[in-house]
């Protein structure tokens, strides 16, 4: 597993408020599916952008970029995320 | 004439801890000005106010058609009136997908307690729209 996926896991255990542990989802298992609520997607978006000192850009504010950890990697990528020490 | 109705719930201790962990820019990314101060400074009682206008944004995404355009949380603003009333001001994306669906009116209530917030949205739909309660 990366870093980045270590550290959107990471993020969604400690904001993603999910009633199953985010080790048994598959990376394109959707989160909402397993529990995300919008309220807690908003922290799992604040939270990412302090561990990858990035703003998500509000066309990036949409449902579909926080589906699932796989989602989750590409919007990542898409705004060129690399893990940032502590 | 077609009513849609929204409805959504939400725990003011969730909304507590994001203005623990994120503070400004938690509020700032989700809330308007005129809802900030709406809700006053102190956190504590802030966060039952925000609470219940977070659960309006959700209880009005749930009237409007989001498939494929989900409007900003700030495009949708709680204001109170002047009788002292909340009611729903629509902007931007939110207001176009409004346009669209011919959603003619939104009427909110809002309420709290046993630390859950709760927001109810009943919207006026000219027939002919397309969009659907869920």
């Amino acid at each position: 597993m990366s870093d980045v996926d270590e550290t959107i896991r990471h993020v969604l255990e400690e904001h993603g408020r999910l009633p199953v542990s985010v080790a048994t989802l598959d990376d394109d298992e959707d989160l909402y599916e397993n529990g995300l609520t919008s309220h807690a997607s908003v922290n799992v978006m604040l939270a990412l952008e302090d561990a990858f000192a990035l703003e998500f850009p509000d066309a990036l504010l949409r449902k579909g970029t926080f589906e699932s950890v796989g989602a989750i990697r590409r919007a990542l990528e898409s705004l060129g995320a690399v893990v940032t020490p502590g | 004439m077609k009513i849609l109705v929204g409805i959504d719930v939400q725990p003011v201790d969730e909304v507590e801890a994001s203005i623990r962990n994120f503070g400004g820019r938690y509020s700032r990314r989700l809330f308007t000005d005129h809802e900030l101060e709406s809700c006053g400074e102190n956190p504590l009682t802030a966060a039952t106010g925000l609470a219940a206008r977070f659960a309006a944004k959700e209880a009005v995404l749930k009237i409007l058609d989001t498939r494929e355009t989900v409007p900003s949380w700030k495009a949708i603003e709680v204001r109170r009136a002047e009788g002292g009333q909340p009611e729903i001001v629509l902007s931007g994306e939110a207001s176009e997908l409004a346009r669209q669906q011919r959603v003619e009116q939104m009427s909110l209530s809002l309420s709290h307690g046993g630390g859950i917030a709760t927001a109810v949205v009943v919207a006026q739909v000219a027939e002919g729209q397309s969009g659907a309660s869920r």
